[in-house]
């Protein structure tokens, strides 16, 4: 059966979001999360870091209101600048404060196991 | 008897979009590893919503592993298919789908429950109930208990023929 016609956000930590990681290309839609650490109001672009890694973001297309130290969580398609660093055009975002983030990463490991369980099976 | 044909099955947007459509074509039921099913349930964020004022909310959601349609009807006062029940049921019906219409907005986290359909070669969740999520966790809970019940419940009934 076809599928949709919009591409789902492929769930990355920000820290995977790196050139290493096989679907890290221009137009690619991953869904991130981390916390707002800088905001320009003119540009709409933020900042959000988890750990060491660190992301813009547009968030020009959102009519979200953004705060310094909320955790954020955006969907949008990758964009690599010239001088190689990416940015992340964001289409959703919503304010995910409370998130259990220790329960998110190991939910996300688990969750690749498990689609990698289940396709190996439909093909055996 | 095929417990899983009359319940809201919670499955990942990669494993909805993957289901088998019914054989022989027209049949009602989808099948997931050969077990026949009418209806899923599923937690992910609006991306895409088309609203035809009395007519129908199509949207999408997004739940990190693939996109889910699903289609909300709100023709119910003046579609045949409703023609028989009391005005007063109908009105309400009508007045709910309304309701979760105005609430399914871009960027929230909905629940959504309903019926497994096909449309143009397209798998589709025809929506019989909507709920938005403001918690965040609630994304979360969902992937686990849908890894949790594909291993433990879901997958255990094509193993024993249901």
């Amino acid at each position: 059966m076809a599928t949709s016609a919009i591409s789902s956000g492929e769930l990355v930590t920000l820290q995977e979001l790196n050139p290493s990681l096989p679907s890290f290309k221009e137009g690619a839609s991953f869904r991130v999360t981390g916390k707002l650490e800088e905001y320009n109001v003119v540009t709409a672009e933020a900042v959000i870091v988890d750990g060491g890694a660190r992301l813009n973001v547009d968030t020009q297309h959102l009519t979200l209101n953004l705060r310094r130290g909320s955790i954020y969580q955006f969907i949008g398609e990758l964009h690599i600048e010239p001088n190689d660093q990416a940015i992340l055009k964001a289409r959703v975002g919503r304010n995910v404060d409370g998130l259990d983030i220790n329960l998110y990463n190991q939910t996300l490991k688990l969750l690749r196991q498990f689609q990698d369980e289940q396709m190996n099976a439909s093909t055996a | 008897m095929n417990t899983l044909y009359n319940t809201h099955v919670k499955l990942l947007a990669f494993d909805f979009l993957a289901l088998s459509p019914p054989k022989p074509v027209g049949q009602s039921s989808f099948s997931r590893k050969g077990v026949p099913l009418s209806r899923a349930e599923s937690v992910g964020v609006i991306v895409t919503r088309e609203f035809k004022p009395g007519r129908f909310l199509k949207f999408t959601i997004d739940d990190g592993t693939g996109c889910i349609p699903c289609v909300l009807w709100l023709n119910q006062l003046t579609s045949s298919y409703f023609s028989r029940r009391s005005p007063s049921s109908v009105r309400l019906i009508a007045e709910i789908a309304e309701r979760s219409a105005s609430q399914i907005q871009l960027g929230v986290v909905a629940r959504v429950r309903g019926k497994i359909t096909g449309y143009r070669g397209t798998m589709q969740i025809t929506v019989s109930e909507a709920v938005m999520e403001k918690d965040p966790n609630a994304q979360v809970l969902h992937w686990l208990d849908c890894v949790n019940l594909a291993r433990k419940c879901y997958d255990k009934y094509c193993k024993i023929g249901v």
